[in-house]
């Protein structure tokens, strides 16, 4: 086990994990959204991980082992270092990935804790972080509120889909669900859709109870059905997802946007950000860009290849 | 008897100060006086939100029987440890395991758990503390 041995509380960061190895990264402009993920079936060289656990605040590592079993121990430290690596690229050498601090707002959405210097104003970073067992990703946004989540797509569930989707989704989208006639279909789109609803309540920060899944509908603009099946480029309003809250559905408002991807042929990967319209400047789309990283070794920029398909993108 | 569920260390301290030496284990199981507390950490302060019920222990058999489940709908093994302050996502649930672990709680226990506490419990003590809530107003 990772853990087990004892470490110490007062463990200087290596010189292995100083900044300077990990390639700093311009601040996503006010109309990106960056994403970095890691998989960790692909991380099991031991001595990296022990590495890596350096990284982690004493909380955190008192955290991870409590934790039963190695893979569960991995999972925790690779997440903790994915969410301080990714952070840290985009200061500039300025904070080194060990000396984040994070704290939680009102509601339980994480966030960062900067520890101001006079001499040097943080940028308004966001981020979210999302995990299955097989992918974990870390999204970041400046100056807008940002929610992700990643799913398996070959993911099953317990219970039969009809039952969950009653349960926790709207009329519209269990109507929706049940015109999917095959089931391999049916199940990928409640998953889609899983995804896009769970991204959302992740954005808002509000908790769940601010709204809960059969309070709100997510579809396409353009047409009263809601079709996740295309995949497409399209820039057009039709292709855009938008929410709608059942207490108002008349007032859909266009301060979420959402793009649904899917990742490596793995893994579907829904974000959502709050699309704050800034005066006099051009309401684009955000570009959004993402990474596949093992920190400090290696990073690829995979937005533009096949392993990262956009199934909508942010309109 | 008060006893304090939540989060199992404080971090509400302002953020000037160092790292707590003794952090504060909130456990279920263990009654914790506040005053004591207050007094080791003058700048403690209960924010209004909930990060804390004070609640009556759940019962170690409910505790038990929520692990039993968990495990099995997050397929660990048998002999792995958890407890009450064990978060269902560090054990590697992501959403939809999170409400299946409560449908499944549910159909154990014989009760129904509304949506937005379906979707909130994030510990193994939040489930069984909501369960033993459920069963005493049934």
């Amino acid at each position: 086990m990772f853990c087990k041995r004892g470490f110490s509380m007062h463990t200087t960061v290596k010189s292995f994990c100083s900044s300077s190895y990990l390639t700093t990264i311009p601040l996503p402009s006010k109309r990106e959204t960056h994403m970095w993920y890691i998989t960790p079936d692909e991380l099991k060289d031991a001595s990296l991980i022990d590495q890596y656990l350096n990284v982690l605040s004493p909380s955190e590592k008192e955290n991870v082992i409590r934790l039963p079993g190695d893979k569960l121990q991995r999972s925790a430290i690779l997440a903790r270092t994915l969410v301080r690596t990714t952070l840290a690229r985009y200061t500039n050498s300025v904070v080194s990935p060990s000396l984040f601090k994070f704290r939680k707002n009102n509601f339980g959405k994480p966030e960062v804790d900067w520890q101001c210097d006079k001499n040097w104003k943080p940028p308004p970073l966001h981020f979210n972080l999302s995990h299955t067992s097989s992918l974990i990703a870390c999204g970041v946004t400046v100056d807008m509120p940002i929610g992700i989540d990643v799913e398996e797509k070959q993911r099953k569930t317990r219970n039969n889909l009809s039952s969950l989707a009653r349960r926790f989704f709207t009329l519209d989208e269990v109507d929706y669900l049940n015109t999917i006639s095959n089931p391999e279909i049916q199940r990928q789109e409640f998953i889609k859709l899983w995804t896009l609803k769970e991204a959302y309540v992740k954005a808002l920060g509000k908790g769940f109870s601010a709204a809960p899944f059969n309070t709100f509908t997510i579809r396409f603009r353009g047409t009263s059905r809601l079709s996740l099946q295309k995949c497409g480029h399209s820039n057009s309003e039709e292709s855009e997802i938008i929410v709608e809250t059942l207490a108002e559905p008349k007032n859909v408002t266009t301060n979420w946007r959402f793009a649904l991807l899917e990742l490596a042929s793995s893994h579907y990967v829904a974000i959502c950000v709050e699309n704050k319209r800034i005066k006099g400047v051009e309401n684009d789309p955000p570009l959004l860009k993402v990474w596949k990283t093992v920190p400090f070794i290696k990073d690829e920029l995979l937005s533009e290849t096949d392993s990262v398909r956009t199934i909508s993108s942010f309109v | 008897m008060a006893a304090f569920t939540g989060t199992s260390s404080v971090m509400f301290l302002s953020s000037s100060s160092q790292q707590i030496k003794a952090p504060i284990r909130i456990s279920s199981l263990k009654a914790v006086s506040l005053s004591t507390q207050r007094a080791k950490f003058p700048s403690l302060r209960m924010r209004s939100v909930p990060r804390f019920k004070v609640s009556c222990a759940a019962k170690p058999e409910t505790v038990e029987k929520v692990c039993e489940i968990v495990r099995k709908q997050l397929a660990l093994p048998a002999e792995s440890t958890l407890s009450g302050d064990s978060k269902f996502s560090a054990l590697g649930a992501d959403s939809l395991d999170t409400v299946e672990i409560v449908m499944g709680l549910e159909e154990a226990f014989g009760i129904s758990v509304e949506e937005e506490s379906a979707q909130s419990i994030a510990t193994v003590q939040d489930a069984a503390d909501l369960i033993e809530k459920i069963l005493e107003t049934k």
